[in-house]
């Protein structure tokens, strides 16, 4: 910013007022109208809800009441003893871990093998994007075919290799995987084009180096693309674990709202069923914040876990 | 000819790999459209068929039919509301992301560094007193729900804000010299050389739009307002157990436009989401 800005342009040519402003106030002028409709969004729909949220937790507000008695720090209190919360809060963290770390791999695994020189590149990227362009409405419907215990193709195939039917949505062990695998399907087009950008950026000396070095594949990519990777790995896992954290879709559709019983409820779950069914305005305000606290945290840690590790 | 056939000789590892990651992907998406074109029966069968034996489009004919079923209706919901908001997008974000990268006002500083503290706090904290907002304004189960809460996108203002950064100075002051004002320069210099990233960011605006289901969940209510994933996950609560095929041309129908305008502007959808780093979940 400051390289462009303190490059003084020549004086425009001055608007026909009728009191003369110095070059000055009329930048600073001109600036506060181009951002005069930003600000007034951002102050409206952001910064006010913001507040309003943060309030609003210390209030016992239920929609349908006309009174909205002042509770202290009650409902955080509640939220703390209400163990389904903290089941949702397991199942998020598990479903998390899975998702980024499959979208991760198997991106990573897409994206060296589409850049290296093999026909149809160009091809293979298009394709392992398709997925990632469909609403978890459509994916969501797809996979609850697929994973249909009785008719269910996944089943069908496994049953090739001898395995029986699996309860994959009916079992409370099973169903936060089920959901993470339909998601690992849905979303590592995304990391894999990360990757490719973040491979190209990769010098082609270093590896013709480590080659006359007599160095193997696997040394290659563990002892040259992953550290090199990493910045690009930091980007894809911290984004990753932002995103998945907020999964609500797969739940709400896959599992008709978190089933079997509550067994793959997720945070937002867990807030959507306080505010929007039992109507509990005050203390989904307090889950809201508690979500926000808890992302801020997981984003401080990991950048603090990766990014130590860069030094070599 | 030797070469390439070295190559496939050489990265048979590669094409394996390759063909495994195809046959995942599309398998999905295979049994999806066979399976729509299906009769009821067929479907509920042991062991599952991977193509009909008989093609019907009776399923697609059933879901456009349906009494609590609008597909058409959503999809243009949906269309317009995307549309909308990408809109709403641009012309908000546009003006302040030049302010912030070319323009000197007293905070901008400041301004610039509470935004990029906003940016990590989740949008989750808004929903609520957005919801209220949005019920006592009667803006509830109406397209301005759906298009201005979320127009003041700070992510936009960020990749703009840089993209214009990377423009020489010297062209704007070449306008300058011809006279151009401040909304001059922004318009006919600055716009102009940002295609690219404008559109880009328009196109993964109106995606992540298109494809959003909770707000649109909890803001719209009537069968009329709904979008294509809410619409989407109603069938699938209604429909579920008995018309499978149906609900699978559901899904065929409303991913179509999507896969249409993907193979349209596929190269800059790809190119896309390296240079903004948006278009994933």
């Amino acid at each position: 910013m400051a390289e462009n800005t303190g490059q003084r342009l020549t004086e425009p040519r001055r608007f026909a007022l009728p009191f003369k402003l110095n070059l000055r106030t009329r930048e600073a002028l001109a600036a506060y109208l181009f951002l005069t409709p930003f600000l007034i969004f951002f102050a409206i729909f952001f910064v006010r809800a913001a507040f309003s949220s943060f309030e609003l937790s210390f209030y016992d507000w239920r929609l349908l009441r006309p009174n909205r008695p002042y509770v202290g720090l009650d409902n955080y209190v509640d939220l703390f003893n209400d163990p389904i919360w903290w089941d949702s809060v397991r199942n998020t963290i598990y479903f998390a871990a899975l998702t980024v770390f499959g979208t991760t791999s198997i991106g990573l695994l897409a994206a060296v093998a589409v850049t290296r020189p093999v026909r149809g590149q160009g091809f293979f990227r298009i394709l392992f994007y398709v997925p990632q362009l469909m609403s978890v409405g459509a994916m969501g419907l797809i996979w609850n075919w697929l994973l249909s215990t009785q008719f269910g193709v996944i089943n069908y195939l496994l049953s090739f290799i001898g395995i029986r039917p699996i309860n994959w949505l009916g079992d409370p062990n099973l169903v936060i995987p089920a959901l993470s695998m339909s998601t690992i399907w849905w979303s590592f087009g995304f990391p894999m084009l990360i990757f490719i950008a973040g491979l190209q950026s990769i010098p082609e000396h270093l590896y013709e180096a480590a080659r006359i070095d007599g160095a193997n594949a696997r040394q290659i990519f563990f002892r040259i693309t992953i550290p090199l990777l990493r910045p690009t790995i930091l980007f894809v896992t911290v984004t990753g674990v932002i995103s998945h954290f907020q999964v609500f879709g797969q739940p709400y559709i896959i599992t008709a709202g978190g089933g079997p019983g509550r067994s793959s409820w997720t945070v937002i779950i867990y807030l959507y069923q306080q505010a929007w069914v039992a109507f509990r305005m005050g203390y989904g305000a307090a889950v809201a914040v508690a979500i926000a606290m808890i992302m801020a945290v997981i984003t401080v840690f990991q950048f603090l876990l990766i990014s130590r590790r860069v030094d070599y | 000819m030797n070469l390439r056939k070295s190559s496939l000789f050489r990265y048979w590892g590669v094409y394996v790999l390759l063909a495994v990651l195809s046959a995942v992907v599309l398998f999905p998406l295979i049994i999806t459209v066979s399976q729509s074109l299906m009769t009821n029966q067929e479907v509920n069968r042991w062991p599952p068929q991977v193509f009909p034996n008989q093609p019907t489009i009776e399923s697609y004919q059933l879901v456009l039919t349906q009494q609590d079923v609008r597909l058409d209706m959503w999809l243009r919901n949906s269309l317009f509301a995307a549309a909308g908001y990408t809109l709403a997008v641009l012309v908000i974000c546009t003006p302040a992301a030049y302010a912030f990268a070319r323009l000197r006002f007293p905070g901008n500083k400041l301004l610039f560094a509470i935004l990029l503290v906003t940016i990590m706090i989740p949008g989750q904290v808004t929903l609520i007193p957005n919801y209220m907002l949005m019920r006592d304004l009667r803006w509830l189960d109406s397209f301005n729900a759906l298009i201005f809460p979320g127009a003041a996108n700070v992510f936009g203002v960020f990749l703009l804000r840089q993209f214009f950064m990377q423009i020489p100075v010297e062209l704007e002051e070449a306008a300058v010299l011809d006279g151009a004002s401040y909304f001059g320069r922004f318009w006919h210099v600055i716009l102009p050389l940002s295609t690219n990233a404008l559109t880009a960011l328009a196109i993964f605006v109106f995606l992540g739009h298109y494809n959003d289901l909770f707000w649109p969940i909890i803001v719209t209510s009537s069968l009329e307002t709904r979008t294509l994933p809410v619409g989407l996950s109603i069938i699938q609560s209604s429909y579920a157990g008995q018309y499978r095929p149906m609900i699978l041309a559901g899904v065929v129908l409303s991913t179509l436009p999507i896969l249409i305008v993907y193979a349209i502007f596929q190269r800059r959808i790809i190119q896309g989401v390296t240079l903004t780093g948006m278009g994933g979940r």
